[in-house]
C-alpha cells in the first residue's frame, strides 16, 4: 500500500500522485489490490454520420440558393429545395429519436408525412394529391408493414397492437372526406377505411384481450 | 399466439416518479452497493445465485415503459446476466424506448457490484437484494462450510409486502397547506470529465474511532459526518459565494418511522442548512445547528407531513390528467428549481447485518451513486466504516479537506480511488 504524507492516509492500488491532493507518495503500489477497473473514455462519435449528411444538406441548400440568385432570379425554384431537405429531416428526426420502437416509428411516420403532405398540397395550390393519395395509402401501407414487421421482427403482439391500433382509428379519417366530397380520387380513401374495418375486425375478434389489457395499461391514470 | 399470457405492469411509486423523466448521462439516478469478499468471486456461481435471487423478487424483473399519462413496469421475460465489471461506474441503466433491465449485476476482482436504477427501488430495497444474492452466492460457493446447516436469511417479507406502494399505503391526505419559498444555495462548480464519469474516493476507517470522535462532541455519527462535510465545502467556497447557504440534502429511510418491509422506493429527502455568514466557521457552531436541524425534521409527525406533501401532487386530479409529456417537463422543472437549494447529499445507510454465518466470508461494504454534485455514502459492516465520496468534478479538494479532518483526528484511513489522473 501507498501512503501520502500530507494527508496521513494508506492508499489503495497503484497511482502516481495521491488521489486527493496530488502530491508524491511513499512506498510502492501494489495494482493487484485495485477495486475498479480501467475503462478508457469511449469518445461518442456515433452520431459523426448524421453530421456529415446535415453538412451535405446544408451546402445543397446554400448552393441552390446561390445558383437561384445568380442565375435565375426570375424564379424561385430553390424554396421547394430547401423545404425538401428540411422536411427530410423532419421525418429522420423522428425516425432517430424512436429508432428503438419501430411500430412506434412508423406510426409517428404516418403522422409527420400525412401533415407534410397536406402543408406541401396547400402550398402549390392544393391540388387535392395529399388527401387523394397520401394519407389512404400511407395508413393501409403502415398497417402492411407492421403486420408483416412484426412477424420479421418477431415483435409481440401486445408491443404492437396499441400503434396498429392508433393507425387504424386514423384509417377512418378518409371517411371524413369522402362524406364531404373534397376527393377528386375515390378510389384509395374507399380501400383505406375498408382495410381499417377489417383491421379492427380483426383486432377486436382475435386480440379483444389483449387490447383492453394493452389499453388499461397504457392509458392508466 | 404469442403474448396470450396477460401481462404484469405495476405503476411507479411516489418517489419513483421523479426519477424518469430527470435522469440523463450527466444524471443516471443510478446507484452502487458493493460486497466485497475475501476471495475471488466465480462468475458461474454468482449467475447461478442471481438465478435463484430473482423469483424473490419479481419486482426487478422488468423493464420501464412510458404510457400516455405516466411511466409504468412491465413484467419482462429478459432474465439478468452476470459480467465482469466492463463499464464506467453508475451509468445509465435506463434508456427511453429501450428495453432492458433497471438492474444490473458485475463483479471485480473480489467485488461483487449491484447497480440499481433508483425508480426501481432505494438503498434499502436494493441492500435486501444484494443481502440475498450474497446469502445464495455464499451458500452455492462455500457449499462444504454448509453441509450440516443452512443459514438464514434475515429478510422476512412476503412478495406483496415486497411490492407493496408504502407511500400510498401511509399516505393520510391531510394536507397542510404550506408556501414553498425557494432559498437559492451555495451551489459547487468545477470541470467535468468529459465523458461525464464520476469521480469515486472510497474511504475506508474503523467504525470505534470515528463514533468516538462523534461521542466526543456529543453527537452521532450521521451528524459529525455531516458537520465535518459542510466543513469541507465552506474550505473552498468563494468569499463572494458565501452568503448563500450550504445545504446538504439527507435521505430518510422512511421504513424506520411507518412500518413497512417494501423492497421499492420509500425514503424522503430532508435538507440541513447551514448559513456560514449568520453562524460563523466553527466546527462545534456546525454540529450543534446540524443537531437540530436532526432533530427538528426527523419526527414521526414532520415526515408525515413530507409524505403527504409528495403523495398529494399524484393524487391530485389534475396533475394526474395531464399528458405524459408535459409531466416530464413539468417534473424537469421542478427538479431544476429543487437542484438549486442544495449544495451537495449525504446518505447513511447504516450499519449492514447479515446472518452471523455469512460474516467471514465478507470483508465489506460499500455504497455510491451516480451524481451531479458532490455525495457522500456512508455505510459500515462490522468494524468498517465506509465512506464513498463521488463527485462529477475534476477536482478533489473537498474530498481532501474531508478525509483530512479525519485523519488529523488520527483516524486511519484507507483510500482508494477510480480514477488517477487529476
Amino acid at each position: 500500500m501507498q501512503y501520502c504524507p500530507h494527508c496521513k492516509v494508506k492508499i489503495k492500488g497503484q497511482h502516481t500522485v495521491c488521489p486527493l491532493c496530488a502530491g508524491i507518495l511513499e512506498g510502492d503500489g501494489d495494482p493487484k489490490e485495485e477495486v475498479f477497473p480501467f475503462i478508457p473514455t469511449i469518445y461518442q462519435e456515433f452520431n459523426l454520420f448524421i453530421r456529415v449528411m446535415i453538412l451535405i444538406s446544408i451546402i445543397v441548400v446554400v448552393a441552390c440558393f446561390a445558383i437561384n440568385i445568380i442565375f435565375t432570379k426570375e424564379s424561385r425554384w430553390s424554396l421547394p429545395v430547401a423545404a425538401g431537405v428540411l422536411c427530410m429531416w423532419i421525418s429522420l428526426f423522428f425516425i432517430i429519436r424512436k429508432k428503438n420502437n419501430i411500430p412506434k416509428t412508423i406510426l409517428w411516420q404516418v403522422g409527420i408525412i400525412s401533415i407534410l403532405s397536406v402543408i406541401w398540397d396547400k402550398s402549390m395550390g392544393f391540388a387535392g394529391w395529399s388527401i387523394d393519395y397520401v394519407i389512404p395509402l400511407i395508413c393501409v401501407l403502415a398497417m402492411i408493414v407492421m403486420a408483416i414487421g412484426a412477424k420479421i421482427l418477431k415483435i409481440s403482439v401486445r408491443d404492437l397492437i396499441i400503434y396498429l391500433l392508433i393507425d387504424v382509428i386514423f384509417g377512418f379519417v378518409p371517411i371524413i372526406f369522402i362524406i364531404f366530397g373534397w376527393l377528386n380520387v375515390i378510389f384509395p380513401s374507399v380501400i383505406c377505411v375498408a382495410a381499417s374495418i377489417i383491421s379492427l375486425s380483426v383486432l377486436i375478434l382475435f386480440e379483444g384481450d389483449n387490447m383492453k389489457n394493452e389499453l388499461k395499461k397504457k392509458m392508466h391514470i | 399466439m404469442k403474448g396470450r399470457k396477460p401481462v404484469e405492469w405495476t405503476k411507479l411509486d411516489n418517489a419513483a416518479k421523479i426519477f424518469p423523466p430527470t435522469s440523463n448521462e450527466r444524471d443516471t439516478k443510478v446507484f452502487r452497493f458493493v460486497c466485497e469478499l475475501r476471495d475471488e468471486i466465480d462468475e458461474n456461481i454468482l449467475q447461478e445465485a442471481l438465478d435463484k435471487t430473482m423469483p424473490l423478487f419479481p419486482f426487478y424483473q422488468t423493464v420501464l415503459r412510458r404510457g400516455f399519462f405516466w411511466y409504468y413496469f412491465e413484467s419482462t421475460e429478459l432474465a439478468p446476466k452476470v459480467a465482469r465489471e466492463y463499464k464506467l461506474p453508475c451509468s445509465m441503466l435506463y434508456h427511453p424506448n429501450r428495453r432492458n433491465l433497471l438492474f444490473e449485476v458485475t463483479y471485480y476482482k473480489n467485488r461483487i457490484n449491484l447497480e440499481v436504477y433508483h425508480a426501481l427501488t432505494d438503498g434499502t430495497g436494493a441492500l435486501a437484494f444484494l443481502k440475498t444474492l450474497l446469502y445464495y452466492y455464499i451458500t452455492l460457493r462455500y457449499r462444504e462450510d454448509f453441509k450440516d446447516r443452512l443459514p438464514v436469511l434475515d429478510y422476512d417479507a412476503s412478495i406483496t409486502q415486497k411490492m407493496d406502494d408504502s407511500f400510498l399505503k401511509h399516505y393520510t391526505g391531510k394536507r397542510i397547506p404550506k408556501k414553498v419559498k425557494i432559498i437559492k444555495a451555495y451551489r459547487i462548480q468545477g470541470r467535468r470529465f468529459m465523458d461525464n464519469r464520476i469521480k469515486i474516493i472510497e474511504g475506508v476507517m474503523p467504525v470505534k474511532e470515528v463514533l468516538e470522535l462523534a461521542h466526543k462532541y456529543d453527537t452521532t455519527l450521521t451528524v459529525y459526518l455531516t458537520a465535518l462535510f459542510i466543513r469541507a465545502i465552506y474550505k473552498e467556497m468563494p468569499a463572494r459565494s458565501r452568503r448563500y447557504p450550504v445545504v446538504i440534502s439527507v435521505p430518510v429511510n422512511l421504513r424506520a418511522y411507518f412500518p413497512s418491509v417494501t423492497a421499492r422506493n420509500f425514503f424522503a429527502t430532508i435538507n440541513v442548512k447551514y448559513d456560514f455568514a449568520a453562524s460563523g466557521d466553527k466546527l462545534e457552531d456546525i454540529i450543534k445547528e446540524v443537531k437540530e436541524c436532526f432533530n427538528r425534521e426527523l419526527t414521526q409527525k414532520k415526515l408525515q407531513e413530507h409524505l403527504n406533501k409528495l403523495s398529494a401532487l399524484e393524487h391530485n386530479a389534475f396533475m394526474r390528467m395531464v399528458p405524459l409529456i408535459l409531466k416530464d417537463t413539468v417534473l424537469r422543472l421542478a427538479n431544476r428549481l429543487n437542484d438549486r437549494q442544495i449544495t451537495a447529499a449525504l446518505s447513511n445507510i447504516g450499519r449492514i447485518a447479515v446472518s452471523p454465518e455469512l460474516e467471514p466470508y465478507i470483508n465489506m461494504f460499500s455504497c455510491f451513486t451516480g451524481v451531479k454534485r458532490p455525495q457522500i455514502a456512508l455505510c459500515s459492516f462490522k468494524d468498517k466504516l465506509v465512506v464513498s465520496f463521488s463527485s462529477p468534478f475534476t477536482g478533489t479538494d473537498i474530498q481532501k479537506n474531508f478525509f483530512r479532518f479525519l485523519t488529523d483526528e488520527n483516524v486511519p484511513v484507507v483510500i482508494s480511488a477510480n480514477i488517477k489522473e487529476i
